[in-house]
C-alpha cells in the first residue's frame, strides 16, 4: 500500500493557525476539562471509499493562583482514505490508499487581571513527516466602562516538511515523497537526512515559517447586541508544496511547484443580536480574504441560538464561502496540453476556484449547579454537545470550460458531487 | 491632516464605545454564553481545522470575546 498525503491535511492548519484563535479565549478560561471528539467523513468518487478523520480534543485548565490559569491540550487527528497521487485529466485511476496520524500537546499559561489579561502558549505538532513548533501571545484589555474591548495576537511557527531529496533538479525534474520513502529524525522529533549506503541524501527536510497577527476590538452597541472586527495577517515563507503530489504537465509528472512566499490578510465582522422575547440570538458574521497568490475569498455566516426549556440549547447555522483560484493554478488538462502559467504549477484543490456551503445545528444539554446543589457534587456546570454539519461543494472552471476537451469531471477525487461531506461532533465541557 | 483626522476618528469611537454606552446593570444580555463570538473553543478549533483544509483562506475567522465585553 503507498502511502501518500492526505487529502484532508491535518497539518494545514498549522499550530500557527489555531493558537490565535485559542489564545483569545484562553485568558477568560475557567477551572474545567473539555473533551471533544470530531468524525469527519468525506465522499470520494470512482469506487475508492471516502476520507475519514476522527480528530478528539481534550482542554484542561487549572487556576494556580488569583490572576493565573495555566492549561494543557491535546489533540490528535487519525485519517485514513484515498487521494490522488497525481493532478491529471483523469486522477481517479491515479487514487491510492493512505493512513496518518498526528498528534498535538499545547501547554499556556493566561494571566487576567480586572481590565486586562495576557496569554501566552507553546504547541508542538509531531507525525511522520512533519513537525511544527509555535509559540504565542495575546493581550487584552477593556476600555473604561468594559463596552470596548482590544486584542492583539502573534504567534511565531517554525515547522519542518519531509521531502524527497531535489536540491540540484529544476522544477519539471522533481520527484515526489512517496510513502515508501523513509523520513529521519533526530531525537524522534527533529528532522534528519535520510542517507542511503554511499551516503547520498534520499530524503530531507525542508523548513517553513509562519508568523501570524491579528487585532480584534469588541464593542458593546446596545444592552442587546455586540459587534467584533478582526484583522488577520500571516506570512507564511518557506516549503509550502505537498511533497506527495505530483502534476502532469506534458509528458512529465514532476512534483508540484508553488512559491516560498505567501502572504495573506482577512477582514471580519461579526454581530451578536440578543432577543429578549424569544431568549435567543442571531449571529451574523462576514468576512474578506486576499492573499499574494491571487486567491480571493468572501465567506457569509448566518447562525441562531435558541434556549428550549432550562437545560437545552439549540443553535442553527448555515455557511457560504466562495473563492478565485490562484494565478497559477490551472483545470488539468491545460496544465498537460499547454504546460504552466509560468514558473509553477499544483493540484491543489485549495487554490482552484470553489464554492462551498456548511448548513449544521448543535444541540447542548446544560447542566447548572444551583446554590450549593454541585452537577454530579463536583462541577459548577457540565454541558454535553452533540453537532451535526453537512458540507456541499462546487467546483467551479479555472479556464475555459469550452476549451478544456478533457473535462474537469474527474480531475479531483471530489469532483461532481455537491453533497460533498459531513461531520458529527460530541463533546463535553465541564467547569468548576 | 493625518494626526487630525486620527483624533477625531478617536474621540469618535471614544464616545459612542465609552463607559455610557451600555451601563453595567443592562449587561445581562450580553453576559449570556449565546452572545459570545466563540461559545465552545474546540467546536472552534475543529471547525478551523475542516474548513483549512476545504479553502484556501484560512484564519481571519475572528477571537473569541463578546458577552459582556469584559473579562
Amino acid at each position: 500500500m503507498q502511502l501518500s498525503r492526505p487529502r484532508l491535511d491535518p497539518r494545514r492548519l498549522g499550530a500557527a493557525a489555531v493558537m490565535i484563535a485559542s489564545l483569545a479565549t484562553a485568558a477568560g478560561a475557567d477551572d474545567g476539562v473539555d473533551t471533544n471528539v470530531t468524525w469527519y467523513q468525506e465522499q470520494r468518487q470512482g469506487g475508492q471509499g471516502g476520507l475519514t478523520v476522527i480528530h478528539p480534543q481534550f482542554d484542561g485548565a487549572v487556576d494556580v493562583g488569583e490572576h493565573t490559569t495555566l492549561s494543557l491540550g491535546y489533540a490528535a487527528d487519525a485519517v485514513t482514505g484515498a487521494t490522488a497521487s497525481v493532478y491529471a485529466v483523469d486522477a481517479i485511476s491515479t487514487a491510492t490508499k493512505f493512513s496518518d496520524l498526528r498528534h498535538e500537546g499545547t501547554l499556556g499559561l493566561a494571566f487576567a487581571g480586572k481590565r486586562s489579561s495576557l496569554s501566552a502558549t507553546g504547541t508542538v505538532g509531531v507525525e511522520r513527516d512533519y513537525l511544527s513548533l509555535a509559540v504565542g501571545g495575546t493581550a487584552a484589555i477593556d476600555l473604561p466602562g468594559k463596552n470596548t474591548n482590544l486584542a492583539l495576537s502573534y504567534s511565531h511557527a517554525r515547522d519542518q516538511v519531509c521531502d524527497k531529496s531535489n536540491s540540484e533538479r529544476q522544477p519539471l525534474e522533481r520527484r515526489a515523497l512517496t510513502g515508501a520513502d523513509a523520513c529521519a529524525k533526530d531525537n524522534g522529533v527533529f528532522g534528519a537526512d535520510t542517507l542511503d549506503s554511499t551516503m547520498t541524501v534520499l530524503t530531507t527536510w525542508r523548513d517553513l515559517v509562519i508568523d501570524t497577527a491579528q487585532g480584534t476590538l469588541t464593542q458593546n452597541l446596545s444592552p442587546t447586541m455586540v459587534l467584533q472586527a478582526s484583522l488577520y495577517g500571516q506570512v507564511l515563507e518557506g516549503f509550502q508544496s505537498n511533497p506527495y503530489r505530483r502534476v502532469r504537465v506534458g509528458p512529465n509528472e514532476p512534483q508540484e511547484h508553488i512559491p516560498d512566499t505567501r502572504a495573506r490578510v482577512a477582514l471580519s465582522v461579526r454581530l451578536n443580536r440578543y432577543l429578549t422575547k424569544l431568549r435567543s440570538a442571531v449571529q451574523v458574521s462576514a468576512r474578506a480574504y486576499s492573499d499574494t497568490w491571487g486567491v480571493n475569498a468572501a465567506t457569509m455566516e448566518l447562525a441562531y441560538s435558541q434556549y428550549m426549556g432550562s437545560s437545552l440549547l439549540l443553535r442553527v447555522r448555515a455557511r457560504a464561502y466562495q473563492q478565485t483560484a490562484a494565478t497559477f493554478f490551472k483545470d488539468a488538462f491545460f496544465y498537460e496540453t499547454e504546460s504552466t502559467a509560468g514558473s509553477y504549477f499544483t493540484g491543489d484543490r485549495e487554490l482552484a476556484p470553489v464554492r462551498n456551503a456548511v448548513i449544521g445545528g448543535k444541540l447542548t444539554l446544560l447542566s447548572i449547579a444551583e446554590d450549593d446543589h454541585k452537577v454530579w457534587g463536583l462541577f459548577d456546570r457540565v454541558d454535553w454537545n452533540l453537532k451535526a454539519d453537512v458540507f456541499l461543494l462546487d467546483e467551479l472552471p479555472a479556464d475555459d470550460a469550452d476549451a478544456n476537451l478533457g473535462g474537469r469531471g474527474s480531475q479531483f477525487l471530489t469532483s461532481g458531487q455537491l453533497l460533498d461531506a459531513f461531520e458529527l461532533q460530541v463533546g463535553l465541557r465541564t467547569a468548576w | 491632516m493625518r494626526k487630525s483626522l486620527l483624533i477625531v476618528v478617536v474621540t469618535v469611537l471614544a464616545s459612542a464605545c465609552g463607559r455610557f454606552a451600555v451601563r453595567p446593570n443592562e449587561k445581562e444580555h450580553l453576559a449570556d454564553p449565546i452572545m459570545t463570538f466563540t461559545q465552545d473553543p474546540q467546536e472552534s478549533s475543529a471547525d478551523e481545522h475542516v474548513l483549512s483544509n476545504r479553502e484556501g483562506a484560512a484564519g481571519g475567522a475572528g477571537a473569541g470575546g463578546g458577552g459582556c465585553g469584559c473579562n
